[in-house]
C-alpha cells in the first residue's frame, strides 16, 4: 500500500487552503488511476457499477493496442520497403535512432520496421498527449472539476487516425481544436455532442489538406507516392485496386493508410473485447455495418459508367480506409452517440449509409467515415428524442397518467 | 393623429409618395451609373485578356492598349476559318450556344469538359498583326471540381507554344483548386507546347502529379486532383478538333495568312 | 430612451450591445464576406451607410407612417438605399462589387438594418436615429473586421492584401490554414469573439432556461 500512503500523505496539500490547491484536479487524476475514487454516486438516478469511467476508458485504450502495434510495424514496413527500392528516408533524428537501434532499413526485419514506425507514431502520440493534456488540465483547474479520463481515449484514437508523416505542429493544433472547440466549450466530457478526436482530425483535414490527404504522405519515404487503397479505387476503378492489393492485404493491413486504420484484423481483435465487455454498443456496430452493406449493395445494383466507386462491393468497403476503425472505436463513443437502444441502431445505420454515400458520390472526399460520424453525432440527440417521446406516449396510453417526476 | 395616420386616404398617400420618391432615386442611380458600369465590365474583360497575353501592367490604359494591339475575330470551329457573317463586336457565344441553329449538344465521350452545349463559332483575340499574330488568345471553359471554370489560354503565333493561362471565373476550393490563379503556378505554363508532333490534332498538354517533365507537361495543383483533371480535360477539349484544333492547325502549317483572305472570298461566293 | 446621449447611442452597439455578438443578427453575410479585410471593410461601409440613412429617413417621416404598412415602408426605404449602394459599387469599385457579389444586395435582408429601423428610428429623433444607425453599423463592422483579420492573416498570410506571413506556395514558410478560407470558419471565430465578450461583460450571459433538479436521496423501498 505504498502508493496509497504516498498519495494520502500528499493529499492535504491539494485541499482547500493547501499549497497546491489549484492543482487538485491533477492530484485527483493521478490518484484515481490507481484507485477507484472513494466518493461514488449515492443518489437514486444512477446505476452503480464496480467499473467506473476510468476503468472503462483504460479498457478502450488497451483495446486499441493491436491496431497501434500493428500500425507501427506496418508504417515502418511500408517506409522500409520504399527505402529498399531506392527512395531516401525522411528522418534526420529518426535516422539516428534507426541506425542505433536497428542498424538499417531492412523491410524483412520485424524489429527494424517496428522501430521506424515507432519513431513516427510515438512523437505524434506524445505531442497529442502533452498538448491535449495541457488543455484538459487548464480547463479542469479553471473550472474546478476533475481531469476527465475520456481524454486518455481521445488522445490515442486521435493519434491513430493520423498519417505517419504529419508535421507535429499540426498534430498539436488539431488536438487543441478537438479538445477546446469539440469538447471543453460545451462543458467537457459528457457534454460534448461531437467526437473530439474526429473533430480534431476534421479540422486538420480542412485546414491542411495537403498534409493529410493525397498520395505523397502515407509512406514515410522521401518522394515516394503511394495512394491509399481507397483513392486507387476512387480514381482508377476496382480493377486497378485488385491488381495492386488483394483483399487479404487490405484485411490484414498491408496497405498504406493512417497508422491505426490499416489492419481490419487488428481492429476487430479490439472490437471483440469491447463488445464482450459491453463497453461498445453492439447495436451501433451492427447498425454501421448493415447501413454500409445495404448502401453499397444499392450502388452495386445501380452501377455507373463514369464513377468506378459504384462498383465497390461491401467487403471491400469494410477493409479499406478508416471504416473498420471508425465503426469500432469512433461511432461507439458513448457520449456523442445515441443513448437509447433503438436509437443506437438508427444512429449506426445513418453512419453506414453516409459513409458509403460520401465515398461513392462526393467528388472531393475519397474517405467518408470521419464526416459521416460527425454528421451522425449531430443527429444523435434528435434520434434519442424520437424514441424517448415515443416511449412516453406508449406509457401514457397504457397507464393514462404522465410519469411522475419523483423517484 | 394615430387615427388620421391609419385612414385609407393617408395610407394610400404615404405609400404612393414613398413609391414615387424611391423609384426616382433608384432609377436615377441606375441610369446615371449604367455607362460607367458597362465600361467597367468591358474593362474587366479586356484586362483579363491582356493579362493572359502578359501585356498587362498595373496603371496602364487598358482600353488604349487593347484597341491598338488586339483584334477580335470570330472563328468557325468546324473548319477553323474566320467567319465574317458574325461581327466580333456583337457576337455573343452564350446566346449562340443555346440556339439550336448555332450551337450543338455534347454528351458522353464527346463532352470531356462537361459543357453539355457548345457554340459552333467562337471569338478569339489576336495580338499584333491579325494576319500574322504574335499571340492567339482562346476562350476556354469546363467543369472543375465544384463548378464551371472560365478562362483564357494564350498561344503563340506558331499555334503550338503556350504563353499563359488565366481563369477569371471559378468556384474551386480556396487554397487548393483556387491556386489556378496563383502566379507561380501560372508561370510554368510559359513555353509549354500543346501538341506532341507535327500534324497531330489531339493535344498532348496535360497536368501531371509530382514533377512535370517534357514540353507538354505541367505540374498539377497540389492537393487538387480533380481541379487538375478538369483543367486537363478542358484543354484537351478546346484544343482538339472539337474546339480550336482545326483553327490552330492552320497556324502550325503556316497557312494562316491565307485564312482571312480565303474566308472573304468564300463569303462572297456564299453570299452570291 | 430618447433622452439617451449621443455618445452612448453611438458606442454601446460596438461592445455592450453588439448586433452580431449579442443579438446574433446578420450572421449570414458575416460568413460570406470575411475572407479578406478589404472586402470586409467595403461591406462594413455599405452597411453603415444603409443603416444610418435608413434610420434617418424612417425617423424623418415617422409621424406620417401609417402603422398598418410601416414594415413595408421601412423595407422600401432600405431596399432603395441598398440598390443605390450596389449601383455605386458597381460603377466605382467594380473589383470589390465582383467579390461581394450578391451580398451587397442581401443587405436588404440583414436583420440589423430592419431591426434598428423598427426598434429605434420609429420612436426617436432623426439625429439620434442616424447616430444609432452608424453605431450599429460600426458594431457589425467591428465583428466583420476582426473575423476578416484572422481569416485573411491565418488563411492567406496577409492583411489588407499585404503579405505578412509568406505562404509556402509563394516560396515562404507559412502553411496557410485552408479551413479559414471556408465560410464555416467564421462561425468558430464569431463564437470565440462572443466567448471573449461575455467573459469581459458577464451581464451579457443569458439566464439558464431551466434548472436541473437536485438528485433525490435514496429512500426506503416504497
Amino acid at each position: 500500500m505504498a502508493i496509497r500512503q504516498t498519495l494520502d500523505n500528499l493529499e492535504p496539500h491539494f485541499h482547500k487552503g493547501g499549497k497546491y490547491e489549484k492543482f487538485y484536479p491533477l492530484y485527483e487524476a493521478v490518484d484515481t488511476i490507481f484507485y477507484s475514487p472513494p466518493d461514488v454516486a449515492k443518489t437514486t438516478a444512477h446505476v452503480r457499477d464496480g467499473v467506473d469511467l476510468k476503468r472503462i476508458m483504460i479498457t478502450v485504450w488497451a483495446c486499441t493496442f493491436p491496431a497501434m502495434f500493428f500500425g507501427m510495424w506496418a508504417a515502418g514496413w511500408q517506409a522500409n520497403s520504399a527505402i529498399a527500392e531506392g527512395f531516401s528516408s525522411m528522418g534526420t533524428w529518426r535516422e539516428a535512432i534507426m541506425m542505433t537501434l536497428a542498424g538499417g532499413h531492412d523491410p524483412g526485419s520485424l524489429w527494424a520496421n517496428f522501430v521506424l514506425g515507432a519513431t513516427y507514431f510515438l512523437p505524434i502520440y506524445l505531442v497529442t498527449f502533452v498538448v491535449g493534456g495541457f488543455w484538459e488540465v487548464l480547463f479542469a483547474i479553471k473550472r474546478g472539476h476533475e481531469v476527465n479520463e475520456g481524454f486518455f481515449v481521445t488522445s490515442v484514437l486521435y493519434a491513430l487516425i493520423l498519417p505517419a508523416t504529419i508535421p507535429l505542429w499540426q498534430v498539436a493544433l488539431g488536438i487543441t481544436f478537438g479538445i477546446v472547440i469539440g469538447k471543453e466549450i460545451f462543458g467537457g466530457t459528457g457534454k460534448n455532442f461531437l467526437n473530439p478526436a474526429l473533430t480534431g482530425r476534421a479540422f486538420l483535414y480542412f485546414a491542411y489538406p495537403a498534409q493529410i490527404s493525397g498520395d505523397a504522405i502515407w509512406v514515410a519515404a522521401d518522394g515516394y507516392t503511394g495512394a491509399t487503397a481507397l483513392s486507387v479505387a476512387f480514381s482508377d476503378g476496382m480493377a486497378a485496386l485488385t491488381s495492386q492489393f488483394s483483399w487479404w492485404d487490405a484485411f490484414l493491413g498491408f496497405i498504406p493508410g493512417s497508422v491505426g486504420e490499416t489492419s481490419t484484423l487488428a481492429i476487430l481483435l479490439g472490437a471483440v473485447v469491447l463488445l464482450w465487455t459491453k463497453i461498445a454498443s453492439w447495436r451501433i456496430v451492427l447498425g454501421v455495418f448493415l447501413g454500409m452493406v445495404a448502401t453499397s449493395a444499392l450502388f452495386n445494383l445501380i452501377g455507373s459508367d463514369s464513377n468506378p466507386m459504384f462498383a465497390m462491393p461491401w467487403y471491400w468497403h469494410l477493409v479499406v480506409g478508416g471504416f473498420a476503425f471508425g465503426m469500432v472505436f469512433m461511432a461507439t463513443d458513448p457520449v456523442s452517440a445515441s443513448m437509447t437502444n433503438q436509437g443506437r441502431l438508427i444512429f449506426g445505420a445513418l453512419i453506414g449509409v453516409m459513409t458509403v454515400l460520401i465515398r461513392v458520390v462526393n467528388p472531393a472526399f475519397p474517405e467518408g467515415i470521419m464526416l459521416a460520424i460527425l454528421f451522425a453525432n449531430l443527429f444523435a440527440p434528435l434520434i434519442d428524442n424520437f424514441f424517448v417521446q415515443a416511449n412516453i406516449k406508449r406509457r401514457m396510453q397504457r397507464t393514462g397518467v404522465p410519469a411522475e417526476e419523483t423517484a | 393623429m394615430a387615427q388620421s395616420n391609419n385612414s385609407i386616404k393617408k395610407i394610400l398617400t404615404v405609400a404612393f409618395a414613398l413609391c414615387i420618391v424611391c423609384s426616382i432615386i433608384v432609377s436615377t442611380a441606375a441610369v446615371a451609373l449604367r455607362s460607367k458600369q458597362e465600361f467597367n465590365q468591358e474593362l474587366d474583360r479586356k484586362t483579363n485578356i491582356l493579362n493572359v497575353a502578359q501585356l498587362y501592367e498595373p496603371g496602364m490604359d487598358v482600353n488604349e492598349t487593347f484597341e491598338s494591339t488586339i483584334t477580335p475575330r470570330v472563328v468557325n470551329l468546324e473548319t477553323g476559318e474566320y467567319s465574317e457573317e458574325h461581327d466580333p463586336a456583337t457576337y455573343n457565344a452564350f446566346e449562340a450556344r443555346r440556339d439550336p441553329a448555332s450551337g450543338r449538344t455534347l454528351s458522353g465521350e464527346k463532352d470531356i469538359a462537361g459543357l453539355s452545349r457548345q457554340e459552333l463559332y467562337s471569338t478569339v483575340y489576336l495580338v499584333g498583326d491579325p494576319n500574322d499574330p504574335e499571340q492567339i488568345i482562346l476562350p476556354i471553359r469546363g467543369q472543375g471540381l465544384w463548378g464551371l471554370m472560365r478562362g483564357f489560354l494564350s498561344v503563340e503565333g506558331d499555334g503550338n507554344t503556350i504563353v499563359g493561362i488565366t481563369y477569371y471565373e471559378h468556384s474551386e476550393t480556396p487554397g487548393l483548386g483556387a491556386e489556378v490563379n496563383n502566379p507561380r503556378w501560372q508561370a510554368q505554363w510559359e513555353g509549354k507546347e500543346i501538341y506532341d508532333e507535327e500534324g497531330e490534332l489531339q493535344p498532348a498538354i496535360s497536368l501531371v502529379k509530382g514533377g512535370a517533365s517534357g514540353e507538354t507537361e505541367v505540374d498539377a495543383l497540389s492537393g487538387a486532383t480533380l481541379t487538375s483533371k478538369g483543367v486537363t480535360n478542358m484543354l484537351h477539349f478546346w484544343l482538339s478538333p472539337q474546339g480550336f484544333g482545326e483553327y490552330l492547325a492552320r497556324f502550325r502549317e503556316g497557312t494562316n495568312a491565307n485564312v482571312a483572305e480565303g474566308t472573304d472570298a468564300e463569303l462572297e461566293s456564299e453570299g452570291a | 430612451m430618447s433622452a439617451a446621449n449621443a455618445k452612448s447611442v453611438l458606442t454601446t452597439p460596438i461592445f455592450k450591445n453588439n448586433p452580431i455578438a449579442l443579438q446574433i443578427l446578420g450572421i449570414c453575410s458575416a460568413l460570406a464576406v470575411t475572407t479578406s479585410m478589404s472586402v470586409s471593410l467595403v461591406m462594413t461601409l455599405a452597411v453603415i451607410f444603409v443603416t444610418a440613412f435608413s434610420n434617418l429617413f424612417v425617423s424623418l417621416i415617422r409621424h406620417h407612417i401609417p402603422s398598418s404598412i410601416r414594415i413595408i415602408v421601412q423595407m422600401t426605404i432600405i431596399a432603395s438605399l441598398v440598390i443605390v449602394v450596389d449601383q455605386i459599387l458597381k460603377a466605382y469599385a467594380y473589383e470589390m462589387s465582383k467579390q461581394l457579389s450578391v451580398f451587397v444586395g442581401l443587405i436588404i435582408t440583414n436583420c440589423i438594418v430592419m431591426g434598428r429601423a423598427e426598434g429605434f428610428a420609429m420612436t426617436n429623433t432623426p439625429g439620434m436615429s442616424f447616430l444609432d444607425g452608424v453605431g450599429n453599423g460600426l458594431g457589425y463592422g467591428f465583428i466583420l473586421m476582426t473575423v476578416g483579420f484572422f481569416r485573411e492573416l491565418l488563411g492567406a498570410g496577409s492583411v489588407f492584401g499585404f503579405t505578412v506571413l509568406q505562404p509556402v506556395q509563394d516560396g515562404g514558410w507559412y502553411v496557410p490554414n485552408g479551413l479559414l478560407l471556408l465560410p464555416p470558419s467564421a462561425f468558430f471565430i464569431i463564437g470565440l469573439i462572443i466567448w471573449v465578450l461575455r467573459s469581459v461583460n458577464p451581464e451579457q450571459v443569458e439566464e439558464n432556461e431551466f434548472q436541473m433538479k437536485p438528485n433525490t436521496q435514496p429512500k426506503e423501498a416504497v
